[in-house]
């Protein structure tokens, strides 16, 4: 068993653990319109954990897509008398481009991306005040009833969630079996060796923030017509769950190493903690304070673990 | 089946290779040797499109090629192994074969990339390795036999290997020997740089050897004697660039009994005296640089004792060996010797910020004088203290990398390679001012792969090969040529 | 000597501080002509108050910034935290208490991030999670109510004009000039400096790295706690949804006044200026009718402008 099987497995067991620590107390975590809801709440922050994942492999990070969600569930709603599935298409395509200029910019400057895309996040969420005229833009009230199926439950699964489970499929296939996706992990793992070795670098970097931006544009459309509105101000603390995700689920910091498999179970162990700490009857900002204090747990102790296997592995260089 | 004629290249006013001539058959191994500074890097680097050529012409199989980027030379059949590897340790051994491949495809699963990256290790002697396995459980050795999968899964029909051997140990070196034949055997044609003797005698057919940017005919190396060899890679007469040595040294400072470190394969025992100048002379990987970072504390004592002034000496870390004065100046001045983006007086106050302040303030008028110490005794002229470090030439960069330290009053300075990438003019104002600073009372260290430098500078030379101590002689016992057989073990070549 | 040193000697070289300055000179003579109601006295007064306590909140991000840390995404939060323990301990011990235990626990506040980002070596995922933290902690200390006091000093603090100029406005301008003092002429304003420009140099020095983190970080949560003390001062009330958003104004005046992102170059004066430009900008473009979605969008644009142009002078780019 390689160590990142068995990270991958604590991980898994840690997710469980969470859950069954929480289902013992709260009935809905075993009923089946409660898994439905739990799978549901999940949708936003996964799909966007996926391509937040991808630029960290990358040993980037996409900051933006908290606006860019916002922006994208805006020009959803705004154009969603063009039908819901032409509209998503582009809108999805849209983004798609706009994180690939970012990424070739990121490339082209040479820049650090947590920079860059703090400065995209600003002028995204203010484009999208503009675009939105500051208000709050609703589905007209006659056609609320075409975006019911978003809801419609089979089984467990609703559109949105089974989209995120395919997505996460997709996107793992992707990353571990495609030449792009492999490119993305080598100068995630090592720029320069890549770099020496003949790997495009510009490649894999707008590959990485291109998805990163155009799934979350489609969280932000998806999510909108679901509940039938979006607001210019939404999705600002998508961010911080989505990098949670995904470094509870084993991407590290400083790039190249994790999956996207992981991440979905990064995302479940937040969920269950957060929809639990909600179902225990904790206020709101309880929610976004655990997440945060989960996430400083979790960057503490993946510092500590590597701070000792580096030791263990020096101490074994030293006696062999 | 490669020619290089006439090749011509510059930096600046500095002419790194003037007209240098090379060629190598297919099938064949060619030795690439000379002296640190003669050319080898550049002249590789040249041919792996690294850096262009200012003249000159490159033909294989007859027929004339430009070369202008890595991707030209790839596509013209060429592989280059640098001395950093271009492992990525985060991704599998397989992968790390086809890295940079696109030829296979858009769609790769691991599985079929293990299978067809399976018979490229074999045939480097990688056959028990897991392709699957990630490359950072392997050693360096095995890591560098990667790389030359690598090329043979890329079809080289010239291969480019820039001292693969240098981190090795003996046993692994057989192996990377092993996959170098095996390359040949397929008809590539290989230009092998390296210091030592015994691999260019064990390996090569023919050795090409450059002195100060001049080629030298090809010779045999059946024919050859390793004097010939030494002889013709030995041709800077220098002399007068080095100032006399001490007339006479102080009492001991520092003495190693068996210290072993990290890049050691043997216990060091040496000792320093007051005003003395020691040079450990070494190849990379030598160890001659990894005494200097134990007793700079970048890196743990394991075994043995360090005795400082009669006092046990085990700093922990770099501020350790701060605080007994012991400075260490390591080979890399952009990386950790200078700050670049900051003024030259700031960065020589930078060590002694304490000295030069009172009550947390900075005094300009202790700052100052502080500066203006450095600055005189290492001939920094006035002109340059109002300028950023990165932007100072190579050789006053190394002055204010090794002045910053001055203000200090070190008892003992640690210095790597201490004019690397530095002009012949300024190397030879800072030999002159190391000595000032020996006959002053000072003790250095220095560790060089240069072996002018090491003789013309050292009152004594620690000779250094492959993470053991060779020998310590006085300089006046040392020639040219028997400390080029010490630090290339041609005594194992005979 | 060698060409090389030569090639830079002809370079005369404008302080950055100079640009911004030009900026601000541009921005205001534009301003005057277009604008009508823009050079008047009581709009500078608005202009200069509201780039106040921003502009302090900015300076305290240079440090991490000049110290390179990038810069922290936890300030508005710290701020909203602060605020409400403010108001929760003027209310209970009085103001003095308030304020000098308000300040401690900010300090305490910017180790606890520091320790966490020499640990993980990410500052801004660092105080991202940090953030979270200190809104979800303003949000169980208020209660999520509004909290009130009532304070003779605090009102004089949060209102009084002392020679006809704001408080919040004396508090930038002494901050700017202290910060400017401390990064040139104390010792430990040396150490941030060198950290930034070389953190591996900095160590090889014999430098303080991770000390120089906390003073960076400390340094922000003291500006964070002077605008939360004044703005809880001025409004006589505090709520844990204060300063929501307001990170990027501090980012923002960071960036455009130029600080290098790479760190050891630039000084608080510039994020100073910055400010006051940002703040100019905003006046400028509230005077015309802009929405605050144009306005956000052109200060996203100058941000993305103004570092990919710093970028390219000192030559990064490929």
């Amino acid at each position: 068993m390689t160590s990142e099987t068995k990270s991958n497995l604590a991980r898994l067991g840690l997710m469980i653990a969470v859950y069954l620590i929480l289902a013992a107390r709260i009935p809905s975590y075993y009923s089946q319109p409660g898994i439905a809801a739990l799978l549901d709440s999940a949708v936003l922050a996964g799909i966007i954990a996926i391509g937040v994942g991808l630029t960290m492999i990358a040993g980037e990070m996409d900051l933006s897509v908290g606006s860019m969600a916002a922006f994208a569930g805006i020009l959803s709603i705004q154009l969603f008398p063009y039908g819901m599935v032409p509209v998503l298409v582009i809108v999805v395509l849209f983004c798609g481009l706009l994180g690939a200029l970012q990424g070739y910019c990121i490339y082209k400057l040479n820049i650090s991306s947590m920079v860059f895309t703090i400065g995209t996040l600003i002028a995204l969420r203010g484009l999208t005040l503009v675009v939105s005229n500051e208000k709050t833009v609703l589905i007209p009230f006659e056609n609320i009833a075409e975006t019911d199926f978003l809801s419609a439950k089979f089984f467990v699964f609703s559109i949105p969630s089974a989209t995120l489970l395919v997505l996460v499929l997709l996107v793992d296939f992707f990353s571990r079996r495609t030449l792009w996706g492999r490119e993305i992990f080598a100068i995630g793992g090592g720029r320069g060796e890549a770099r020496a070795a003949g790997v495009s670098i510009r490649r894999p970097i707008i590959v990485a923030f291109s998805i990163s931006a155009a799934l979350a544009g489609l969280a932000g459309a998806l999510l909108s017509f679901r509940t039938g509105s979006a607001s210019p101000l939404g999705f600002e603390a998508v961010l911080l769950e989505a990098v949670t995700a995904c470094l509870i689920g084993g991407i590290a910091l400083a790039g190249g190493r994790g999956s996207i498999l992981g991440v979905l179970i990064g995302l479940f162990t937040i969920r269950f903690l957060v929809s639990g700490i909600a179902a225990l009857g904790a206020p709101f900002w309880m929610q976004s304070l655990a997440t945060g204090a989960l996430l400083i747990f979790v960057i503490i102790a993946e510092a500590a673990i590597g701070y000792v296997t580096r030791r263990r592995r020096m101490a074994r260089a030293l006696t062999a | 089946m490669l020619r290089m004629s006439g090749i011509v290249k510059s930096y600046g006013p500095t002419r790194v290779l003037e007209d240098v001539d090379l060629a190598v058959e297919a099938g064949e191994v060619m030795a690439l040797m000379g002296e640190n500074g003669a050319g080898k890097s550049t002249l590789v680097k040249i041919l792996a499109g690294i850096e262009p050529a200012d003249g000159g012409t490159i033909s294989i199989d007859g027929a004339a090629v430009s070369i202008r980027s890595p991707g030209h030379a790839q596509a013209a059949g060429i592989g280059y192994v640098a001395q950093e590897l271009s492992i990525v340790e985060s991704l599998s051994v397989a992968e790390n074969v086809f890295l940079g491949d696109e030829t296979l495809g858009f769609f790769r699963s691991a599985a079929s990339l293990a299978r067809r990256a399976r018979p490229y290790l074999e045939r480097v002697g990688l056959d028990h390795i897991d392709p699957l396995s990630l490359a950072e459980e392997h050693s360096v050795a095995e890591r560098q036999l990667v790389e030359i999968a690598r090329l043979l899964s890329r079809k080289a029909r010239i291969a480019i290997l820039d001292e693969p051997t240098a981190a090795l140990s003996e046993t692994e070196i057989v192996r990377v020997k092993a996959a170098v034949r095996t390359l040949a055997a397929e008809g590539c044609a290989i230009i092998y740089v390296t210091h030592r003797m015994p691999e260019v005698f064990d390996l090569t057919q023919k050795v090409t050897v450059l002195r100060n940017g001049k080629s030298f005919p090809a010779v045999e190396t059946a024919g050859l004697s390793i004097g010939d060899l030494i002889e013709a890679m030995l041709g800077r007469q220098l002399g007068q660039m080095f100032p006399p040595r001490a007339a006479h040294a102080g009492e001991e400072i520092l003495r190693l009994d068996a210290c072993r470190a990290s890049g050691l394969k043997a216990p060091v025992s040496l000792s320093l005296r007051k005003g003395e100048i020691l040079a450990l002379a070494g190849q990379v990987g030598s160890g001659a640089g990894a005494v200097l970072r134990m007793l700079a504390g970048v890196t743990p004592i394991q075994s043995g004792s360090v005795t400082l002034e009669g006092g046990a000496y085990a700093p922990s870390g770099i501020a350790g060996s701060i605080a007994r004065k012991v400075l260490y100046c390591s080979d890399d001045r952009k990386r950790d010797g200078i700050f670049a983006v900051r003024s030259v007086p700031e960065n020589l106050s930078a060590p002694a910020l304490s000295a030069v302040s009172r009550f947390g303030l900075l005094s300009p008028a202790l700052e100052g004088e502080h500066v203006t110490r450095i600055a005189r005794q290492f001939g920094l002229g006035e002109r340059f203290l109002g300028r950023l470090a990165g932007n100072l030439s190579g050789g006053n960069q190394q002055k204010v990398a090794l002045g910053k330290w001055i203000g200090l009053d070190p008892k003992i300075l640690l210095v790597e390679e201490p004019t690397r990438g530095v002009d012949v003019g300024a190397r030879s104002e800072i030999y002159s001012h190391l000595r000032k600073l020996a006959d002053e009372g000072l003790s250095i260290i220095f560790a060089s792969s240069d072996t002018q430098e090491v003789l013309g500078l050292a009152d004594r030379i620690a000779s250094f090969f492959h993470g053991e101590l060779v020998r310590i002689c006085d300089a006046d016992d040392v020639t040219a040529e028997s400390l080029t057989r010490d630090v290339t073990r041609a005594s194992e070549a005979a | 000597m060698t060409s090389q040193d030569v090639s830079h000697r002809a370079k005369v070289t404008l302080p950055k501080t100079a640009y911004g300055l030009i900026a601000i000179l541009v921005l205001l003579v534009v301003a005057s002509v277009t604008t009508p109601g823009f050079a008047r006295v009581d709009n500078i007064f608005v202009v200069i108050r509201a780039a106040s306590l921003t502009g302090i909140v900015a300076i305290g991000m240079s440090y991490i910034t000049i110290s390179g840390n990038l810069f922290a995404l936890s300030a508005s939060a710290l701020g909203a935290l602060l605020a409400v323990l403010f108001a929760l301990l003027t209310a209970a011990l009085g103001f003095a208490a308030g304020l000098f235990l308000t300040l401690g626990i900010a300090v305490l506040c910017g180790l606890a991030q520091s320790v966490a980002i020499s640990l993980i070596g990410n500052p801004i995922i660092t105080t991202l999670a940090f953030g979270t933290v200190f809104r979800g902690l303003a949000a169980l200390f208020s209660g999520n109510s509004i909290l009130r006091i009532e304070s003779e000093a605090a009102l004089w603090l949060g209102t009084a004009r002392p020679l006809g100029i704001p408080t919040q406005s004396w508090a930038f301008i002494i901050a700017a000039i202290l910060s400017w003092f401390i990064i040139r002429h104390f010792k430990i304003g040396r150490e941030i400096v060198l950290c930034g420009a070389n953190p591996k140099a900095a160590v090889a020095s014999g430098l303080r790295v991770g000390l120089v983190t906390a003073i960076a970080c400390a340094a922000l949560s003291i500006g964070v706690a002077v605008m939360a003390i004044m703005t809880v001062s001025q409004f006589s009330q505090a709520k844990a949804d204060l300063f929501m958003g307001y990170d990027f104004d501090y980012i923002a005046a960071v960036l455009v006044g130029g600080i290098a992102l790479r760190g050891g170059k630039g000084t608080p004066l510039q994020a100073a200026l910055g400010a006051v430009l940002i703040a100019l900008l905003q006046n400028f473009m509230l005077l015309h009718g802009l929405s605050a979605g144009v306005r956000m969008t052109i200060v996203g644009l100058l941000v993305i402008a103004s570092i990919s142009l710093f970028h390219i002078l000192q030559g990064r780019g490929r």
